[in-house]
């Protein structure tokens, strides 16, 4: 099978002052469709950083990304832009919310990314609808006017995980998902994204602490000082 | 291409945070200040032109020899784009009232003009021929004028009549009918006839410039006046100091809306003054004496026909001249009063450089909230490239909030403008008859009301200007929003 997601070779490297850190050491990683992978190691590892790299957000020194294939970590800005859009979504351990907006506003923002004003205007109702039953689909149909303030820990990363989820990406990439919520909710959220990636297929790619969380994915990936150390297939483990 | 986001996630910024009205209420002020001063501004020079152009000829010859006759330059005038010429001849004088009630009366009055200080004063006299001088500047008017100052100003009188008089010699003279100058010379202690019906008037007429009478009233038509002044004649070898008196009656006053021209100006019939300065009418060696020539060109030429009517008019009384004589010269209303008019130019001109110093300021409230705002939302920045919005859409948010801010704050103040345009004068009468207080001292410059002026191309320039300005200085923080790095700003606290 072609993985959605591929890196062969990635480095990173940080200019403070006229020193080079580097902070990735050659990095090989794919993710195929409808494959959940952790990605596991103590901090400064290199973890959040991949994952900034792998979802465009950042450029590597060397190496190459690849979507479906084609190599994507030169395409100009707008193009990156446009491709983070459709095809990965983020959750990140903040939510990130705007907290000017309310749930259904934040979530809708994903649909007006990808449209200029005229479009989203023939299609506003739609994309209402698809934000609402989205909410809906993450339990909080009752809470779509409130705004970030006024939601728990869990219902905000539930409207997080619904923004990431709104325009159908094929990968998602979550920065410690859990790592701001009690263990109770922390389950309760990790059990909704693990049904939608099913449910879905979709390639996830999840940064943790958790080893527990982790043993819950498809395989974990193990990093230390920007290599990956250890990759093992939890089905090929399991069956041994 | 504009996403969607932008405008829509633009509008929440705005709504929810309220220090964007503040540049918005800000960018009102500044236009409305632009609109309402500048306004006031270009009404007042309107009105002070309008005053100024009523005032004076449309051409005066001037800068002339002190002998020099008219009847020499009459010839030289000879124009087909002239329509009517008007001598003049202007001479310092003091003005003395006649009758030692009137003397006491002023001694006692409140004015600041130096006729409160002394009892007498000095003034420029100002000989016309009233015959030609109505062909050349609006002479009814001015009586008309005069007359609206006073009544304006709590005084209860009629224009002067003197231009009215059917007589042709009469009315050269300015002369009161004979029953007014009768009672006036038997108030006055002068002599008089004793049977009224015997009696001629005699004494020239002399209109003074209404601010003048009016710090004198209760004086008024009909009260006499010596007027004396001096003159040089040749003695011998050497010069003489040839004193003069002649008593003149006031005739009414005038008003030509020239604040100075009114303050400090008497007319009186030309050969009255002329026989003041030794050219008696009666003496056959005497010459038309005139400083200056009043003309009225004929309606419709262009400034390039005027200007060139002006230098061919000076070449030809410069030919008729004495040789060696200094240069006349030929100068329109507008250079007659250059000094006046560039002043009050130049004061418009310093006021629009403090309104766009105003402007700037506004403009700058809506750059340090933008700012502020984008430091408040550089997490926000990071967001929204995270879920894919491209940098420069990400940056067109604040742009477009700029832009908003810009443009309600200018339709504010657009509107503001025009009303306060509206209610500037009732707002100015309340405040005076309720407080005292005045907007704008429009007695100061002899101005009907406060003058207010919305030139089209003047409002369109400011309400534009402040959008483009305030879309300027919104693309510095919108650029720094656009360059910023996600991760960054995703991990900023």
């Amino acid at each position: 099978m072609t993985a959605v997601l591929s890196a062969s070779g990635i480095t990173k490297n940080y200019a403070i002052g006229k020193r080079e850190i580097p902070v990735l050491r050659g990095v090989d990683l794919s993710i195929e469709p409808g494959e959940k992978v952790a990605l596991l190691g103590t901090s400064g590892a290199g973890k959040s950083t991949l994952l900034h790299l792998l979802g465009l957000l950042d450029k590597p020194t060397s190496g190459t990304i690849s979507y479906d294939g084609q190599p994507v970590q030169s395409l100009p800005v707008a193009e990156r832009a446009r491709l983070r859009h459709q095809q990965i979504g983020f959750v990140f351990q903040f939510y990130h919310l705007i907290p000017e907006l309310t749930a259904l506003q934040n979530v809708l923002l994903a649909r007006m990314m990808g449209s200029s004003v005229l479009q989203y205007w023939g299609q506003r109702k739609r994309a209402k609808q698809s934000a609402i039953a989205m909410l809906e689909h993450v339990g909080l149909g009752e809470r779509l006017h409130h705004r970030p303030t006024e939601l728990s820990g869990g219902e905000r990363q539930r409207v997080a995980i619904a923004r990431a989820l709104l325009a159908e990406p094929k990968v998602v990439l979550a920065d410690e998902p859990t790592g701001n919520l009690d263990s109770h909710t922390a389950k309760e959220v990790v059990d909704l994204m693990f049904s939608i990636q099913q449910e879905r297929q979709l390639a996830f790619l999840l940064v943790t602490h958790d080893e527990g969380l982790a043993l819950r994915c498809d395989r974990i990936v193990r990093m230390k000082d920007g290599r990956i150390v250890d990759q093992n297939n939890q089905d090929a483990e399991n069956n041994a | 291409m504009i996403r969607a986001f932008s405008p829509f996630l633009a509008l929440r910024y705005l709504l929810t945070r309220r220090i964007n009205i503040l540049g918005a209420l800000g960018v009102a002020f500044a236009v409305w200040a632009m609109l309402v001063v500048n306004g006031v501004f270009t009404g007042f020079v309107r009105d002070i032109r309008k005053n100024v152009e009523n005032s004076a000829p449309q051409l005066l010859l001037t800068d002339l020899p002190h002998d020099s006759d008219f009847a020499v330059l009459q010839e030289a005038l000879t124009d087909d784009d002239i329509v009517a010429i008007a001598p003049r001849l202007r001479q310092f004088a003091m003005l003395q009232p006649v009758g030692t009630d009137r003397a006491r009366r002023l001694q006692g009055g409140s004015s600041e003009l130096d006729f409160n200080h002394t009892k007498n004063g000095f003034a420029m006299l100002l000989g016309i021929d009233p015959l030609l001088e109505v062909e050349v500047v609006n002479m009814p008017s001015w009586l008309q004028r005069g007359a609206s100052e006073i009544r304006r100003n709590g005084g209860e009188v009629l224009p002067a009549t003197v231009f009215d008089e059917p007589d042709p010699d009469r009315r050269a003279e300015m002369l009161l009918p004979d029953a007014v100058e009768w009672q006036s010379r038997k108030d006055a202690g002068m002599a008089y006839e004793r049977d009224i019906e015997q009696h001629e008037s005699s004494l020239p007429g002399m209109l003074l410039g209404w601010r003048r009478i009016f710090h004198l009233y209760p004086m008024g038509s009909g009260d006499p006046f010596e007027i004396v002044c001096a003159s040089f004649v040749k003695s011998g070898d050497g010069v003489a100091m040839r004193p003069y008196s002649k008593p003149v009656i006031c005739a009414g006053w005038f008003g030509s809306g020239n604040r100075m021209f009114d303050e400090t100006t008497a007319l009186l019939p030309i050969e009255t003054v002329r026989t003041m300065l030794g050219q008696d009418f009666d003496d056959p060696s005497s010459i038309e004496l005139v400083t200056d020539v009043a003309i009225r060109p004929r309606d419709g030429l262009s400034p390039a026909e005027l200007a060139a009517l002006q230098a061919r008019l000076q070449q030809k009384v410069q030919a008729t001249l004495p040789e060696g004589s200094k240069p006349c010269s030929i100068l329109t209303w507008q250079e007659q009063n250059s000094v006046y008019l560039r002043a009050v130019a130049q004061e418009h001109v310093m006021m629009q450089l403090v309104l766009m110093i105003v402007m700037l300021v506004s403009a700058f409230v809506i750059y340090a909230t933008l700012h502020m705002m984008v430091v408040q939302k550089i997490k926000d920045i990071g967001i929204l490239v995270a879920i894919g919005g491209a940098p420069r859409s990400v940056g067109s948010v604040f742009l477009i909030t700029g832009t908003v801010v810009g443009l309600t704050g200018s339709l504010l103040g657009v509107l503001g403008g025009y009303l306060s345009s509206i209610w500037l004068n009732p707002v100015n009468d309340w405040l005076f008859a309720n407080f005292g207080v005045e907007i704008f001292p429009r007695h100061l410059f002899d101005l009907d009301g406060v003058p207010c002026h919305l030139e089209p191309s003047w409002v369109a320039s400011v309400a534009i200007g402040a959008v483009l300005l305030a879309i300027l200085v919104a693309l510095i923080p919108a650029r720094k929003a656009s360059r910023m790095n996600p991760v960054t700003a995703l991990s900023f606290e």
